[in-house]
């Protein structure tokens, strides 16, 4: 325990997280930490783009490059920061309502263009940090502060959605199955390309329906083996009796800054001290 | 002897009237000739009436004018639409094989000339008409078409090289059918003496050549007339100049991505017209908190909702001064000419590297889409980086100050991936690390560092240049695109003298005063119902200033300027 205390160490900044007790967002961040180090990430190395909600406030508690977002817009600075230095792994932590909600166009847009972004849903069904508000996935029918007489919607299905939309990586994830998180995190900032995973996770003080022993431990199971073909993917997904946590889908497709022809170092590192704009001049003869 | 000349060709859209128009600001150009041209048409592809201007003159012109001295009429309906813009003594080229002449009384003289029959002669398809058209044209000005057959090469070099010798001969063609039959009514045009080399370029390629001069290396947008063209320009042009373009799938991530890179440190820019600023407002305000770099080119059209696309206005300059909520310094740019919007924007992406905060270029469909001719002899730019930190602690997997507190308000960066200068780039309240912070007093200082920052930048934000008659009581006040149509009346008016306001946030306390305190009556003109420049003037310098507004989706001319300066006199 200690040995993974000290290099998790490396990655905390000298703010104790505020996350209420038994929140799913510490197993997450756990598992985050102790996927950087085990990829041998650096802190200073790792820029970790966190959007708003709990899970959001995760950018005070690390000791990396850190960029809290807008609420919902994480994922386009993320895709600005690769694009400017494709060096370095860009990590997204966003809630369900950021992701799904407000932010959706960009994840569907995001994704379909393959930018080597690794997206961390931590999905607990509710919008946690406005205290309480039905999210994009929460079941139809369930009654919360802003839908007091039940949700009108059917949930979004994020999964099958990322599967019918070009994502390279897809998995699902549960917190409170921390080592088997980690593993999948390390596949997914490993992965050339855009990573979902979408993480189940209890939240404990303002979600009473979807709770660990109720909902999670009656529902959650491990995909034994990968799938060959995405139909089966896709069909695994769209079930809701069961949820199986692991990595639904990955295939290669060259990331969106490779596709880029002319990007072979990072352009950062572009010396722009001497423009010479003669030949574009002469076009304007 | 004329010294200037107005063309102007209209007809249906889809006619290729900006192409050939272009061809013939180009070729004018060429000819030693200073242009200005100007185009109208509808927000459609195909149909409505489209129109492209050229006022030329042996020395500089400014804009547009509205008599016009030769009119080629693609259509019958030109000739029934501009009849108020005609004189007895003007031109009008029309094709009798394609429409007769309205019925009734015409102004001008009518020169039938069968552009569709003269290129066909030479072995070119009808749409080689406009060609024609434009050989005639320079013959009745009395010049060559040389400079239109080398421009005729340059437009259509990737086609084949048969293609371009037909328009050559069609452009020949267009010329002698002149030279035979109207000889008489070839104009006795003055020629420069001095031939300089300037280019044609629009607003928009201005901005986009500033822009790369200036170091840009990374640009997100969302089509939106009138600032499309900046995208397409630069799209054109990113591999060659090694510039990460970015079509995004709306304005929200354009603003929000272009951040991200600015943060990662490129010099990076975004552009958009007035609805898709409202969608980036949010993003304009984190980069205010976060002091992230970041230009934004807004250019005008008539709001508000959609308002009319294809159509001129300013009237979102109090919307740029303040937007994003709370508070945070930037700095709005007002270019009022394609020299201005090249220098300004390139300065805009040192000073936002440099102060960090948000620079605005302030334009306008009326910049953004017309011509200009300009010289630009200088092809080598110099940038140098600011505010990167040079001395990081590079052993340390530690914080860095980021926001550091300091005199000015500006503290230096660190960027990802270097050792010793982790922080976070916050969008909330946040301490010196970049950590979010609710305390007050890190609050009161915070605000105080990032407002501190406008007394540096105030040192450094462009000269406000005057023009007329320094000595004159009467004075003219405005800011961006009016300047083409003032300078143009100021070689009418000799006793008025116009201050042009370039930048107008921080905005120039000092000199407005001054140029105001030195008027008997002074007229502010601007694009919008409110008189928001006039507005702003009143609460910077306490101020009453009368104003000349104009708010239809069209530009001020130099006759309305005139006329109204001379009903106050």
């Amino acid at each position: 325990m200690n040995k993974i205390n000290k290099i998790q160490n490396q990655f905390n900044s000298h703010i104790q997280p505020t996350w209420c007790p038994g929140c799913g967002n510490f197993a997450i961040f756990t598992a985050l930490k102790q996927a950087l180090a085990e990829l041998k990430i650096k802190a200073y190395q790792a820029v970790i783009v966190t959007d708003v909600g709990c899970s959001g406030n995760m950018a005070d508690f690390l000791k990396t490059y850190t960029f809290h977002a807008l609420h919902g817009r994480a994922l386009p600075p993320a895709a600005g920061i690769k694009l400017a230095n494709h060096n370095l792994p860009v990590i997204v932590i966003i809630g369900d309502g950021g992701c799904y909600g407000e932010g959706l166009t960009h994840f569907i847009n995001l994704m379909r263009g393959n930018h080597q972004i690794t997206v961390l849903v931590h999905d607990n069904y509710l919008y946690s940090l406005t205290t309480g508000q039905y999210s994009p996935t929460t079941p139809k029918g369930t009654v919360t502060k802003s839908t007091p007489e039940g949700s009108i919607e059917e949930p979004l299905n994020p999964l099958s959605l990322a599967l019918a939309n070009q994502a390279t990586f897809a998995a699902r994830g549960y917190a409170l199955k921390t080592i088997h998180l980690t593993k999948l995190i390390k596949q997914a900032i490993n992965h050339p390309g855009f990573s979902l995973i979408d993480i189940l996770q209890p939240c404990l003080t303002f979600n009473k329906n979807q709770t660990v022993e109720n909902w999670y431990q009656k529902k959650v199971y491990k995909l034994k083996k990968p799938f060959t073909k995405i139909s089966q993917a896709l069909e695994e997904s769209l079930k809701t009796d069961k949820l199986a946590i692991g990595k639904f889908w990955q295939e290669k497709k060259p990331p969106y800054h490779q596709a880029i022809g002319f990007l072979k170092k990072p352009l950062v590192e572009k010396e722009i001290s001497n423009i010479n704009i003669k030949k574009l001049i002469e076009e304007f003869i | 002897m004329k010294t200037n000349f107005n063309i102007k060709i209209g007809g249906h859209a889809g006619e290729g009237i900006k192409v050939s128009g272009l061809m013939l600001s180009r070729s004018l150009t060429r000819l030693g000739y200073s242009i200005f041209a100007y185009s109208e048409y509808p927000s459609l592809i195909r149909g409505g009436h489209n129109t492209y201007q050229v006022h030329g003159g042996i020395k500089k012109v400014y804009s547009q004018i509205r008599k016009i001295d030769i009119l080629i009429a693609l259509n019958q309906e030109t000739i029934k639409l501009h009849q108020k813009e005609l004189q007895t003594n003007s031109l009008i080229i029309y094709d009798p094989g394609e429409f007769q002449l309205p019925k009734g009384k015409l102004k001008g003289n009518y020169l039938p000339i069968k552009l569709i029959k003269l290129a066909e002669k030479v072995g070119g398809k009808p749409i080689m008409a406009n060609v024609v058209g434009l050989g005639a044209t320079l013959s009745l000005l009395g010049l060559t078409a040389e400079s239109l057959k080398k421009v005729v090469a340059k437009e259509f070099a990737d086609k084949s090289k048969a293609i371009i010798k037909l328009n050559q001969q069609a452009a020949e063609a267009g010329h002698q059918e002149v030279k035979e039959k109207f000889n008489n009514l070839v104009f006795k045009l003055k020629k420069p003496t001095k031939k300089q080399k300037r280019i044609v370029l629009t607003g928009n390629e201005a901005v986009s050549l500033g822009a790369i001069a200036g170091g840009l290396q990374f640009f997100s947008a969302y089509p939106m007339t009138p600032a499309t063209s900046i995208l397409h320009y630069l799209a054109q042009k990113a591999r060659e100049k090694n510039i990460v373009v970015k079509h995004t799938e709306d304005e929200i991530s354009a603003v929000n991505m272009a951040i991200g890179a600015s943060f990662a440190g490129v010099r990076a820019m975004t552009a958009t017209s007035g609805g898709g600023l409202c969608l980036m407002a949010e993003g304009i305000s984190l980069a205010g908190v976060s002091e992230t770099p970041l230009v934004i080119v807004n250019s005008m059209r008539p709001g508000p909702g959609l308002g009319m696309p294809t159509w001129t206005g300013q009237g979102d300059l109090q919307f740029v001064l303040h937007i994003g909520h709370d508070e945070f310094p930037r700095i709005v740019l007002t270019p009022g000419d394609a020299q201005e919007a090249f220098s300004l924007t390139s300065w805009a992406l040192q000073a936002t590297e440099k102060f960090q905060l948000p620079v605005f270029v302030l334009i306008d469909k009326y910049i953004s889409e017309s011509d200009f001719s300009l010289l630009l002899s200088k092809t080598n730019y110099q940038n140098k980086r600011y505010s990167f930190a040079s001395k990081l602690n590079s052993k340390a997997n530690q914080f860095f100050k980021r926001y550091k507190l300091t005199d000015k308000g500006i503290s230096s960066r660190s960027i990802p991936g270097e050792k010793g200068g982790i922080h976070c780039c916050n969008s909330y309240e946040h301490d010196q690390l970049g950590l979010g912070t609710e305390d007050k007093n890190t609050r009161s200082l915070m605000v105080e560092k990032r407002m501190n920052k406008l007394k540096a930048v105030e040192k450094e934000t462009p000269q406000q240049p005057l023009f007329g008659a320094e000595k004159a009581k009467t004075g003219l006040i405005s800011w961006g695109s009016n300047k083409g149509p003032i300078l143009e009346a100021l070689k009418t008016l000799k006793q008025v003298k116009f201050l042009h306001l370039n930048c107008l946030w921080p905005f120039p306390s000092q000199k407005v005063k001054q140029f105001l305190q030195t008027t008997n009556q002074s007229l502010c003109l601007e694009g919008n119902a409110n008189g928001q420049l006039a507005s702003l003037i009143r609460q910077q310098t306490g101020i009453k200033v009368k104003s000349l507004l104009k708010y239809n989706g069209r530009p001020f001319y130099p006759q309305e300027i005139i006329k109204t300066i001379k009903e106050n006199e």
